[in-house]
């Protein structure tokens, strides 16, 4: 599991650090990787997660000493309102009131901003220790980070304003956070991200610290390409099933180079950071086996 | 307005979602549909391959000679559902329209809100479906398992528009402006002041008078908006949708399935078929011809032994996802699919066609 110019040194990370990336990269397991790397080192990690707390579960083993954080969507507001209000009976009056039920339904960015809020008190309950948050894979990486600016903005003044300025001052500042961005060797996924580093960096300034290429393909020997090629010259039905073999390899290939010629090419100083390569595993690694790599990667 | 077979494919992310629509659509245009595929989360190597843009038109997709002029794609640009949600609603109405596109709480909201993307696409398809001669639409969601929740957010968006809450909050909004004190008015004051109290203290000034602006321009377009809305929820919530669930072995994709599966009872709909992506199940049988034809070649052998060990491990991870499925999502038929190994996505989406091809009748029955 080594990947390209492994020597270079990674900048240091944060006490907060927000793993991000679409869908189905692996997003969870990476993050769950980085707080279990952290809690055999300083003795604990918080691992925050967004939603039912499901894959967080299922990534972390038993017994692990990262303590691990759920952020509700349906109990965000009604948590951080009554902080705010430092009355839960006004938060729910609030909630309820005719005209905001229906407004908060439709507008789900307070429902965002209330769950920053929420990861930002839990963050802050493990001092000297590293947290880890696993972001929300809907939308774009960047309008989760960037929604702290707009709404202090967007409100001149007023409760809201100053929740949303101190998530901007003690949550997605430069000072407390580093961005882990995961992503998958595919020439236009890579784009994107490389696309979300530089937007990152410039609306939010925030570097990313450490990008992952997850499901990085085995590749197959070299030698055994050759040998299927003189296959495939001798025809027959067996030329034909080498052929296929060679689609296989060929494939496998294009994937491998095509990845590394994008980060290799990113503009701009785009790629601060050296991409951490990740083999593609046939089933769910676990938090402990991502732990492992990231140390040996010197990434933990 | 005859309404055309739907397909609507859900599932979590990264698990080849957006490729098996584009097959699904690609088999019904071999079937001399005009079907028209849509991606609510864009997949740009595809559209690439496909020969279309990812913007707010329909293009014909160029995948194979046999189906030009059936194939149709529509993969919208999320990074535009903002300016793309007033623009349709706004049609003809230019100066609202730049009012809008400069209340601060439009474009802030619009931005952050999750299901804007969502609501754009499908406002999109049921535009492009009144313009009619489709046989056959096939919508890829969102890759989340909170891809279904949008459905019925039309309908919310429509009790905004109602008359009650803008005008509550324009006259506190008006009153606030002008600088009139809100205090809470004391232990006997009642209820309603106690909130306008409590709305100046959360909120600023400012924003009310935006938003107040934001409701009553987007007043101005509700008839246009509830006619997409309606027709966007026959399209997916219609007694002749056929919703398609799709997995892979991995841990979140299977608890996907699961919970739209769940979802999706909630909305009276069941689906029609369970796909399940790289559960490769039998060998392919050329990896056994090149591997008694690898005698003496050392390199091939073992490069054949190390697919047998990868196909073994999808094979054992294919059979726990299916058994895992049968028992969790009961009574609805799955299908399984190999792991398709090819730099061109075009080359799995033709190649899966083929094998869902004569499935397809099976897979969308209504």
């Amino acid at each position: 599991m080594s990947g390209p110019a492994t020597s270079a040194r990674l900048p240091p990370l944060g006490p907060v650090v927000l793993v991000t990336g679409k869908g189905g990269v692996g997003k969870t397991a990476i993050a769950a990787g980085l707080a279990e790397a952290a809690a055999r080192r300083d003795g604990a990690a918080m691992l925050i997660e967004f939603g039912d707390g499901e894959s967080g579960r299922r990534a972390l083993r038993r017994g692990t000493r990262v303590v691990h954080r759920v952020v509700d969507p349906k109990d965000a507001m009604v948590d951080a309102l009554s902080h705010l209000l430092g009355s839960q009976l006004l938060a729910k009056l609030f909630l309820n009131n005719f005209a905001v039920r229906p407004m908060l339904r439709a507008a789900p960015a307070m429902r965002e901003l209330a769950m920053l809020e929420c990861v930002r008190r839990y963050s802050e309950e493990l001092p000297g220790k590293r947290v880890v948050v696993d972001m929300p894979a809907t939308g774009h990486g960047l309008t989760w980070l960037r929604l702290p600016v707009q709404m202090r903005d967007m409100f001149a003044s007023g409760a809201i304003h100053d929740l949303a300025a101190r998530l901007v001052d003690r949550l997605v500042s430069p000072e407390r956070a580093s961005v882990v961005v995961v992503t998958l060797p595919e020439r236009l996924v890579l784009g994107e991200t490389i696309e979300l580093c530089r937007a990152l960096e410039h609306e939010v300034k925030l570097k990313v610290a450490r990008v992952v290429v997850n499901r990085f393909p085995a590749e197959l020997p070299a030698e055994a390409f050759e040998q299927a090629r003189a296959l495939l010259a001798r025809g027959g039905p067996e030329g034909e099933a080498a052929g296929e073999l060679l689609r296989v390899i060929e494939a496998r290939r294009a994937v491998r180079k095509d990845a590394l010629d994008v980060i290799a090419n990113a503009p701009g100083g785009a790629l601060t950071a050296r991409p951490l390569v990740l083999a593609e595993r046939l089933e769910d690694p676990s938090a402990e086996d991502v732990a492992t790599f990231l140390e040996e990667q010197e990434a933990a | 307005m005859k309404l055309p077979l739907t397909i609507v494919c859900a599932g979590g992310g990264g698990v080849g979602k957006t490729t098996t629509s584009a097959a699904i659509g690609l088999a019904l245009a071999r079937q001399g549909k005009k079907t028209l595929v849509v991606t609510v989360d864009p997949a740009r190597r595809l559209a690439q391959a496909m020969g279309v843009e990812v913007d707010e038109d329909v293009h014909p997709a160029h995948v194979e000679p046999a189906v030009e002029g059936k194939l149709f794609v529509l993969m919208p640009e999320p990074r535009r559902s903002t300016p793309t949600f007033a623009k349709i609603l706004f049609e003809g109405r230019p100066a609202d329209l730049e009012r809008l596109m400069k209340n601060p709480v439009y474009t802030t909201m619009a931005d952050a809100a999750a299901s804007m993307h969502e609501i754009v696409s499908l406002i999109l398809v049921a535009k492009a479906i009144e313009d009619g001669g489709w046989d056959a639409l096939v919508i890829d969601t969102a890759p989340s398992r909170n891809a279904l929740d949008f459905v019925t957010y039309p309908g919310r968006l429509a009790v905004l528009f109602e008359g009650r809450a803008v005008g509550w909050l324009g006259s506190l909004s008006q009153r606030v402006n002008a600088g009139e004190k809100l205090e809470g008015g004391g232990l006997f004051a009642g209820a309603e002041k106690r909130i306008e109290a409590l709305f100046a203290r959360i909120l600023s000034a400012r924003f009310l008078r935006d938003l107040t602006q934001l409701f009553a321009d987007l007043a101005l377009v509700k008839d246009r908006f509830a006619r997409f809305a309606r027709l966007a929820e026959s399209l997916m919530l219609g007694s002749s949708t056929n919703y398609v669930l799709v997995s892979a072995p991995s841990g979140s994709a299977q608890a996907d399935v699961v919970y739209l599966h769940r979802r999706l009872g909630r909305l009276e709909q069941t689906p029609t078929a369970l796909l399940l992506n790289r559960a490769d199940d039998a060998p392919p049988p050329w990896l056994e011809t090149v591997k008694k034809a690898a005698d003496g070649w050392p390199a091939l052998k073992g490069a054949v032994t190390q697919v047998e060990v990868e196909l073994a491990t999808r094979k054992r991870a294919g059979d726990r996802l299916a058994a895992a499925l049968a028992k969790d999502v009961r009574g609805v038929r799955q299908w399984r699919l190999p792991t398709i190994e090819a730099s061109d996505p075009a080359v799995i989406v033709r190649d899966l066609a083929t094998r869902l091809g004569p499935e397809v009748g099976r897979i969308a029955p209504r």
